[in-house]
């Protein structure tokens, strides 16, 4: 399943060529309620060598965001569950619905997206060089990845923590692998992809995909998605016999009660 | 009957069952992703063989048996595996292809794929609601297969009962019966009264022609 190192050497460029020509990728928006961004997107989508299909997952939009997807000719399904917060589901079922070799995750409400972006994630797995790639981007990374994510990172699975934007939702990776991970539901499901690729020993590198201009979550969004982030990281460190279940409840407390600046209108920069 | 049921979870437990009372002789061959729910499913489903299988091995499963499979049921707790799977049974021609739904808002994806047999297991939700809150019209029951209807309307006023006795004076082909608002049962057109519910029973297309006469 994952190809054991990639050495310069003639047949492996003849292969990395063969995987250039043959591989497609399936791009995958996670959306809801994005009828102003989705024509774009698609389009976009199409532009990018080697694109196959393009797949719209909705969470139950109320405008017509499934509407312009599908006329623009993306494949769309509404994701099986419509829990708050779904990223996972729409995730998994994004995943279930893509026929081609390669996944690329994207958000669909970035403004600056380009054919590249997504030529970016791909091309180190349609190379040879990765199974799985993580895009970073040129901003800070954010208090849920600085203060919870990092420090468990860190501390359970200090392999991971040279990535800087773990959390990111831009990823790329062969179709195969996520079939062999569960996926978390909400807002863990990054950060539980990140480990058990790793796990299962696919070769991740991260890739900086430039400038990406988008909404940010809502502030409100943070504390539900800062428990979520630590939930998955813990279940997994208890999975893997790294803690005991005591500790991680414990710290769970704990994460609820951090003050990320919704109460207080502080918060952290 | 030769049924594979594709999933493990919820919906699939309830249909297994079903499946195991229509035709207790019947061969049900049961597809599960995760060796330890597949190992669980054999013990709770004696009467099925389970497989395990991984996601991407099941089309290939549906294409190599089609020829001696009847019905195929996509009962897995993501849409997007029933669409596939569905596809790939309809384009090898399995007579029944029969799709559980997890999310109701996905039947016009399944029906545009030319999903025949969609089964929604929330639909009942809006219709009982409808009948306990006390809706004035409610399509309780859509036979998914031969257009026959079931209908429930209640009765409001003088001149909505008056236009349903005309209607119904003139439909032979209707059954009804009503319910009066002591809960009493009747079967006669002449029992009618106000806050009462009327129950007609018919193909589809007569239904909704009466509520349409009758103003609904």
């Amino acid at each position: 399943m994952v190809n054991a190192g990639f050495r310069l050497c003639p047949l492996n460029l003849y292969t990395a060529a063969l995987r250039i020509v043959w591989m497609e990728i399936s791009v995958i928006f996670p959306t809801k309620n994005r009828e102003g961004y989705v024509k774009r997107a698609v389009r976009t989508a199409f532009k990018a060598r080697a694109v196959g299909e393009v797949i719209v997952v909705d969470g139950g939009s109320r405008d017509k965001t499934l509407e312009i997807a599908e006329r623009e000719g993306a494949k769309v399904i509404v994701q099986s569950d419509l829990i708050y917060p779904g990223k996972g589901v729409a995730m998994r079922d994004g995943a279930y619905l893509a026929s081609c070799d390669v996944l690329v995750y994207l958000d669909i409400d970035i403004r600056n997206m380009t054919p590249e972006f997504i030529e970016k994630l791909a091309n180190p797995i349609l190379e040879g060089e990765a199974d799985f790639v993580k895009g970073c981007f040129e901003r800070a990374a954010g208090r849920v990845t600085e203060l919870v994510a990092k420090p468990l990172l860190r501390m359970f699975y200090p392999e991971l923590a040279r990535f800087r934007q773990p959390l990111s939702g831009e990823i790329a990776g062969l179709r195969t692998l996520f079939y062999k991970v569960e996926f978390e539901r909400g807002w863990g499901v990054d950060v539980g992809l990140l480990i058990d690729l790793h796990k299962l020993g696919a070769r991740i590198v991260e890739r900086d995909i430039g400038y990406k201009d988008h909404d940010m979550k809502p502030l409100h969004a943070l504390t539900d998605m800062a428990y979520e982030v630590a939930g998955a990281i813990l279940r997994r460190a208890i999975r893997d016999q790294k803690t005991d279940p005591e500790w991680a409840e414990r710290y769970l407390r704990g994460v609820r009660a951090i003050d990320l600046g919704l109460e207080s209108g502080r918060g952290f920069a | 009957m030769r049924v594979l049921l594709i999933g493990g979870g919820h919906s699939a437990y309830f249909a297994a069952n079903a499946i195991k009372d229509i035709d207790p002789t019947g061969k049900l061959i049961i597809i599960e992703f995760t060796s330890e729910k597949a190992e669980v499913l054999s013990k709770t489903f004696p009467f099925a063989e389970v497989l395990h299988q991984e996601i991407d091995e099941v089309e290939s499963y549906i294409k190599t048996n089609a020829s001696i499979l009847d019905a195929l049921i996509a009962a897995t707790e993501s849409d997007s595996l029933n669409l596939r799977y569905c596809k790939v049974g309809r384009e090898n021609a399995i007579p029944l292809i029969i799709a559980i739904l997890n999310n109701p808002l996905n039947y016009e994806i399944f029906a545009k794929e030319g999903i025949r047999y969609i089964i929604n297991p929330y639909s009942f939700i809006p219709v009982e609601l409808s009948e306990i809150l006390g809706s004035a019209t409610n399509i309780i029951y859509k036979l998914p297969a031969g257009g026959v209807m079931l209908a429930s309307i209640k009765i409001e006023s003088e001149e909505h009962m008056h236009k349903l006795r005309k209607e119904l004076d003139k439909s032979n082909d209707i059954s009804m019966i009503f319910v009066s608002r002591s809960g009493e049962i009747k079967n006669s057109l002449s029992d009618l009264d106000l806050g009462g519910r009327l129950y007609l029973l018919g193909s589809e297309k007569k239904i909704k022609n009466i509520l349409k006469m009758v103003g609904e």
